[in-house]
């Protein structure tokens, strides 16, 4: 079975941003963007009616001010205008979840399999194009079999085509080179010379010739519009394993309406994760709002989970950071990462036991879910190594920790460490003797014992160890013990002893 | 009774014995699980049910950090299963101290069951201790910091405890005050005075519902044996030096 694309052409998108971003521009006075090239000032972008004027990008901005004394200018910024490419096209996965940007101003989605959906592929296009004009952004569109004749036909007719799969090459033959294949703007001048306007003036031409006059970029294209080789469309998002669709008919606002809706989707999401024998890693809810921005909140799980109340504890938190606005009017809750669960394994929730043990363990799980959406939670693995510092790594809660080596028994180790070690002013009799007096926090201390040194060589073969130590654990009048170590002349104190 | 004896001839012991669990049972202090034995503290103590209830939150304060810390991690080693040890703030002084599951281990505590949780908010460690207490897969839950703890919030930690059957230690520098806490119990050292292997420690149990306050008791934690030792006949921890626990 073959694909089927949409292509779309934001011809004005640097433009139509701006005026979205400042809403109080007069609609009736032409805008353009410039930028600084070398000591000229260039346009790089101009609207519909700058356009109709006479403007073209790649003008001089003396020019343009010349002829059109109320143009409105701005700075270009082909960052900001990526970042709305780029969320348009996370906009678009409403139809698709294959959806792809095509800089500088284009967007391709795969809609192999959804045309039926809207009611035909002419409609899907016919929705996107009013969609995005309600938004304020021109587009135009075009479906075809592949990515590039479907771009190649959206930017060089405006009449939105619809053209059927296998013959790619008759619907873009008639086509204009410059709207098609894209082509920088010196070649197409030396092809013009040529007499060479369309593309199937170049699809007569024996290709060697072709290549070695015009390099293998213009092949390459002629290629790719004509359907002989497709590129792989590399989509904004990851495909989600499973999803889960609410439209609203009415945008939601409040986080009421937000959480029924989120019930709703759980609901169903889970219910195809049972059926599919599947548990979900990671959850994403999307939220459409009503003027275009899609805006996303994923929690994790430590085990594979379809509860759908563990589910919703674990999104109470994040939902939170949702920005409404004029409401969402659609949601979907998509399973990005899955993993199989054995059926019997998910008990009800709140029914948990103490005795079963995969039972207990799907509780301890679904706690440490919840303690680290907002917490650092941490288990420790003993690490080959005798420096106190590295001889503990810390582990995924919900990893298995490896088994104790039996030298941490035997080992007087303190129990709590000072995450700094904090110099200490100590007097020794000699440099080599255990210390007889301390001073710590401000008081001096005669010690009552000491017993040491345990000596700790540097680990070389490892950065940032330091010098070597000797550790002493002393004990203060009061009884209470420290763990205190000589190293590179400096006195530190680094644990509290039982 | 009085009114009672002249009525009838009630059976005073069963009056008293039924008058006994009602006020229990108010208290929330010896609801029935009868599955959940006490954690065994030390021999001799005459603690009342043999020992530390669970599914309760017990107070631990010291001013030393390493022997309430070494206290608290043998009472989790005793429940016998997973472990939550939540982290606050710098309780004792200016230095941020981290649980070393290497000492740890020491008093019994296996690493593999050790969870370490570090809350930098105080409300956000109370969270997440009351979660833990709920949560039956855990045994025990420790709660080192020094934030705000009044009646109500360790109210709603005891019903978290009751409701999961967790051992909830509160361990904090500073003086006894009005919680909710079962039992409430002070750690401090005593020196060994002879060389530094077994710590012995000064222990008092400050506030228990349903029973007397004790000791205080001299204890020597037997590292080896892994077990707490009541000292017989030596009072020498009266000194002045060990009733200001530490510096």
């Amino acid at each position: 079975m073959t694909g089927r694309f949409l292509a779309l052409h934001l011809s004005e998108l640097a433009t139509d941003r701006i005026r979205r971003s400042e809403p109080d521009l007069p609609p009736d006075r032409p805008l353009a963007t410039w930028a600084a090239s070398g000591s000229r000032r260039l346009l790089v972008a101009v609207d519909r009616a700058a356009a109709g004027a006479g403007l073209r990008p790649g003008g001089a901005l003396a020019d343009a001010q010349a002829i059109l004394p109320d143009l409105i200018l701005r700075p270009a910024d082909p960052v900001r205008d990526g970042e709305v490419l780029r969320s348009l096209a996370h906009w678009a996965r409403r139809y698709t979840p294959l959806t792809a940007t095509d800089p500088p101003d284009g967007l391709i989605l795969d809609i192999t399999g959804c045309g039926h959906l809207w009611g035909g592929e002419a409609a899907l296009l016919a929705d996107v194009l009013a969609r995005l004009r309600r938004f304020g952004i021109a587009a135009r569109g075009a479906v075809a079999g592949a990515a590039a004749t479907a771009a190649a036909l959206a930017r060089a007719r405006d009449d939105n085509p619809v053209a059927v799969s296998g013959i790619e090459e008759a619907v873009v033959a008639p086509l204009p080179l410059g709207g098609a294949l894209r082509l920088p703007q010196p070649v197409l001048e030396a092809l013009a010379r040529l007499g060479l306007r369309q593309v199937h003036h170049l699809l007569a031409l024996p290709r060697g010739p072709l290549a070695r006059r015009f390099g293998r970029d213009l092949l390459d294209r002629l290629d790719a519009v004509t359907g002989r080789r497709t590129a792989p469309v590399q989509p904004v998002a990851p495909p989600p394993e499973l999803v889960a669709v609410r439209e609203l008919l009415e945008p939601v606002i409040t986080r009421t309406a937000i959480d029924a809706v989120l019930d709703r989707l759980l609901d169903d999401l889970c219910g195809r994760l049972r059926r599919a024998g599947l548990g979900a890693r990671r959850v994403a809810l999307l939220a459409w709002r009503v003027d275009g921005a899609v805006q996303e909140v994923a929690v994790g799980t430590g085990l594979a989970m379809r509860e759908p109340a563990h589910l919703r504890r674990l999104f109470a938190e994040p939902l939170g950071g949702l920005e409404p606005g004029l409401g969402f009017e659609r949601m979907a809750l998509e399973a990005r990462v899955t993993e199989g669960v054995a059926a019997g394994i998910q008990g009800g929730f709140g029914v948990v036991g103490r005795g079963g043990g995969a039972e207990a363990a799907m509780a301890l799980a679904q706690l440490l879910d919840r303690l680290r959406q907002r917490l650092l939670v941490q288990r420790v693995a003993p690490l080959a190594s005798h420096w106190p510092e590295h001889s503990v790594a810390a582990l995924d809660p919900h990893g298995t920790p490896p088994a104790m080596p039996p030298g941490w028994v035997a080992q007087p180790w303190p129990v709590l460490l000072l995450r700094r070690p904090q110099p200490l002013e100590v007097v020794a009799l000699l440099s080599d003797e255990p210390p007889s007096l301390l001073r710590w926090r401000g008081q001096a201390y005669r010690l009552r014992g000491a017993e040491g040194p345990l000596r700790l060589e540097p680990e070389w073969w490892r950065a940032g160890s330091g010098p070597r130590r000797d550790y002493y654990r002393v004990e203060l009048p009061s009884g209470t013990r420290l763990w205190v170590c000589r190293a590179g002349g400096r006195w530190l104190l680094h644990g509290h002893l039982p | 009774m009085s009114s009672a004896d002249s009525d009838a001839p009630l059976d005073q012991a069963a009056v008293l014995a039924a008058l006994r669990a009602r006020v229990a049972r108010q208290e929330g202090a010896g609801r029935a699980r009868p599955d959940l034995a006490p954690v065994p503290v030390c021999e001799g103590l005459g603690l009342p049910g043999g020992g530390l209830s669970r599914a309760a939150v017990h107070e631990v304060l010291t001013d030393a950090p390493g022997c309430g810390a070494a206290f608290s991690a043998v009472l989790l080693a005793r429940t016998g299963g997973t472990v939550l040890w939540i982290a606050s703030g710098r309780p004792w002084g200016q230095d941020e101290l981290v649980a070393w599951p290497p000492g740890l281990a020491r008093c019994g505590l296996d690493p593999a069951r050790l969870v370490l949780v570090r809350a930098e908010r105080w409300g956000d460690a109370l969270w997440a201790m009351e979660e833990a207490l709920r949560c039956p897969a855990v045994t025990g839950v420790v709660l080192a910091g020094n934030g705000r703890l009044d009646l109500t919030a360790t109210r709603r930690l005891q019903l978290a405890a009751e409701t999961g059957g967790a051992l909830g230690l509160l361990l904090r520098p500073g003086a006894v005050g009005h919680t909710a806490a079962v039992t409430c119990w002070r750690v401090g050292p005593i020196g060994a005075g002879h060389g530094l292997e077994d710590p012995r420690w000064r222990l008092e149990l400050l506030r228990a519902r349903g029973g007397r306050p004790g000791g205080p008791w001299a204890v020597t934690w037997r590292v080896a044996a892994g077990t707490l030792e009541l000292d017989e006949g030596r009072a020498e921890f009266d000194a002045p030096s060990a009733s200001r626990a530490s510096g």
